[in-house]
């Protein structure tokens, strides 16, 4: 296995106001699709920051595709691309083509290049006509859509999606699933929608800050969905 | 914490304020409605302390000097500033940084009384020195006079200073790092 | 959407800002000593021409000066009482002439070019190391948040009426000031997450070189 394109945690802990939020937790993650699912506070959310160092460890080490998120967010931006819950709450631009255009900027690009680069990955989603368009204008699944175009135009080698569905209605959901199933990256997303993981490689389960199950969809989701299933009278 | 989050603090606060500008204007007993914006100064100064508090303010009042219209109803433009009410608008960032001033200096009182004097000092002592001074400066008025046509709208002030530290009191309860004038 | 700016092209917003922004200082000056109340109503008469000269759509922003109309009665009944109806009709005119200018500035003046007019001010920041591009990314993320924050009072308001709130509206403050604090903790976040502001001379990563 090649170090370059996985994404391993060795024994890492975890605190949040002297409670354990993750529990001595390792794996070594190379699959192109991993699903991560859990109970509310099961520490989904913690895991996938500290793979792009919006957390750090108390303990432990991480390395991302030969990379240490201790460096920081702003580091790892250029490799870990990360796509939240709520659009409104990443797109800090008015117009679609300024915020496509920020992460580029960031990375050392000039103006020019970053609008030439954003409107090019706006045309390879047939959506050339989007660049001058407010964001506020865009319906909830389209601005999620910028979301993620802003991410992959500064082509990054993971791809983090913390319940990226939550507010989108079920074509908006299969369109974009359709989106990821093309994506050269490696996806790591949670998701409470489990029928949006079945095609994945591996899914992780978690509890308590520690993996309960490890396995394919077909392993771990029945499992996960009975569980569930019980405290429906 | 970092640069980045105080900017995007000092923002968000900003247009915190613009919103509250449609939040539709309470009619108050002496007939002259009052706003929610002047609450959001005080609140920007309580919470933010007194230099992200001024510079919030500030961005919001260069924003609106831009063109937008942030200004309780509607109102935005150059045009604000040669207006009778120009002295508050200008007021704004030092009505907040004199509330923040004020909360870190009274940090050791309950929370309640010491963001309701702050509140005051700031939102109502303050921003009407700034204000009584522009309504002068452009009506052409005395002291006195100015002062007694701006003094209606004090007691609906006075309200929104009670409100600025229940809001912070609630805030306090549920997100206590959020009061950056109380840390440490 | 948040901008009075009008997108009508007129000769006037073919004017650089500077130079609009300059005349209305001059103008707000060399008003003040005028006590001839033909002269001053000369003024505001050549201000609704000039209006009129920009189109249609300008002349429909007078009705914004309407929510000052029972502020100026009372500085013109004040000032009658007090010093006289001629210097009253004098000092409401004058206000009338700045507001209307500068409001017209304010109309014909893209937002982006009013700042670049304003932006020399801010050069004196850099002496406490300020970075006058983090002033303009700040104002960008307060027009892209105010539309946001006003979604949220307008879900705030209808939730308060949806379950029968009339008095006590300022109550809503509680939870509008609460969310905006998330708000800006996610963005916080969200911004970290994509390489934070450090637009300036950020070294170009260098995976993307050699991939």
């Amino acid at each position: 296995m090649h170090l370059d394109n996985i994404i391993r945690f060795d024994k890492v802990n975890l605190l949040r106001s002297q409670t354990k939020v993750l529990n001595d937790l390792s794996f070594s993650l190379s699959e192109k699709r991993v699903g991560i699912i859990g109970h509310n506070g099961s520490g989904k959310s913690s895991l996938v920051r500290l793979i792009n160092g919006l957390l750090q460890p108390n303990s432990g080490n991480i390395l991302v595709h030969g990379k240490n998120p201790s460096a920081g967010p702003q580091k790892m931006s250029a490799d870990v691309g990360f796509i939240f819950q709520n659009p409104d709450h990443q797109i800090i631009f008015p117009t679609v083509e300024e915020e496509l255009s920020f992460g580029l900027i960031n990375q050392g690009y000039s103006k020019q290049q970053a609008q030439e680069k954003a409107l090019g990955i706006l045309v390879e989603h047939q959506r050339s006509d989007w660049a001058p368009k407010a964001i506020h204008s865009l319906s909830d699944g389209q601005k999620q859509l910028v979301c993620i175009l802003a991410v992959l135009v500064m082509e990054p080698k993971v791809l983090i999606l913390d319940e990226p569905f939550s507010a989108l209605d079920l074509i908006t959901r299969y369109q974009l699933l359709n989106l990821l199933d093309t994506l050269p990256q490696q996806v790591v997303m949670i998701s409470h929608e489990l029928e949006t993981l079945e095609n994945f490689d591996r899914i992780l389960w978690l509890e308590g800050g520690k993996i309960f199950q490890d396995g394919t969809p077909a392993e771990v989701l029945p499992e996960y969905y009975a569980s569930a299933r019980k405290f429906r009278s | 914490m970092s640069q980045d989050k105080s900017l995007v603090q000092i923002a968000l606060y900003a247009a915190l304020i613009a919103a509250m500008g449609l939040i539709p204007p309470i009619p108050f007993v002496t007939g002259i409605p009052i706003t929610v914006q002047t609450l959001g100064v005080m609140l920007a100064g309580v919470m933010l302390g007194p230099w992200r508090g001024a510079l919030s303010m500030a961005l919001f009042i260069f924003v609106v000097a831009l063109g937008a219209p942030l200004l309780s109803g509607g109102r935005g433009g150059l045009g604000v500033f040669m207006g009778p009410t120009a002295g508050f608008a200008i007021g704004f960032p030092f009505a907040a940084f004199a509330a923040g001033y004020m909360a870190i200096l009274l940090r050791r009182l309950p929370i309640f009384p010491a963001t309701l004097l702050a509140a005051i000092f700031g939102g109502i002592v303050v921003l009407y020195l700034f204000g009584i001074t522009g309504f002068k400066i452009i009506s052409g008025r005395e002291w006195l006079d100015a002062a007694s046509v701006m003094a209606v709208f004090i007691p609906g002030d006075l309200v929104k200073a009670v409100i600025a530290a229940s809001v912070a009191q609630a805030v306090a309860k549920g997100l206590p790092d959020a009061i950056l004038t109380r840390k440490g | 959407m948040i901008s009075l700016y009008m997108a009508h092209p007129s000769w006037l917003h073919r004017l650089p800002a500077g130079y609009k922004l300059l005349g209305l200082m001059l103008l707000s000056i060399l008003l003040y000593p005028v006590a001839n109340l033909v002269l001053m109503a000369l003024m505001f008469l050549l201000t609704l021409i000039l209006y009129a000269s920009v189109g249609k759509p300008a002349i429909r922003q007078l009705i914004l000066l309407k929510p000052l109309a029972p502020l100026f009665l009372l500085i013109f009944l004040m000032q009658s009482w007090s010093v006289g109806w001629l210097s009253a009709s004098l000092l409401v005119l004058r206000m009338l002439v700045l507001i209307l200018l500068a409001n017209l500035i304010t109309l014909t003046t893209r937002m982006d070019d009013m700042m670049a007019a304003i932006a020399p001010m801010f050069a004196p920041l850099k002496l406490f190391n300020i970075d006058p591009k983090r002033i303009a990314f700040a104002v960008t993320l307060l027009i892209r948040f105010v539309p946001v924050l006003m979604a949220v009072i307008q879900h705030l308001m209808e939730a308060w009426r949806a379950r029968g709130g009339k008095r006590q509206v300022w109550k809503l403050a509680i939870p509008l000031t609460i969310q905006s604090i998330r708000l800006s903790d996610h963005v916080a976040e969200a911004l970290a997450a994509r390489g934070g502001i450090s637009t300036i001379s950020n070294p170009r990563v260098s995976n993307h070189e050699s991939r």
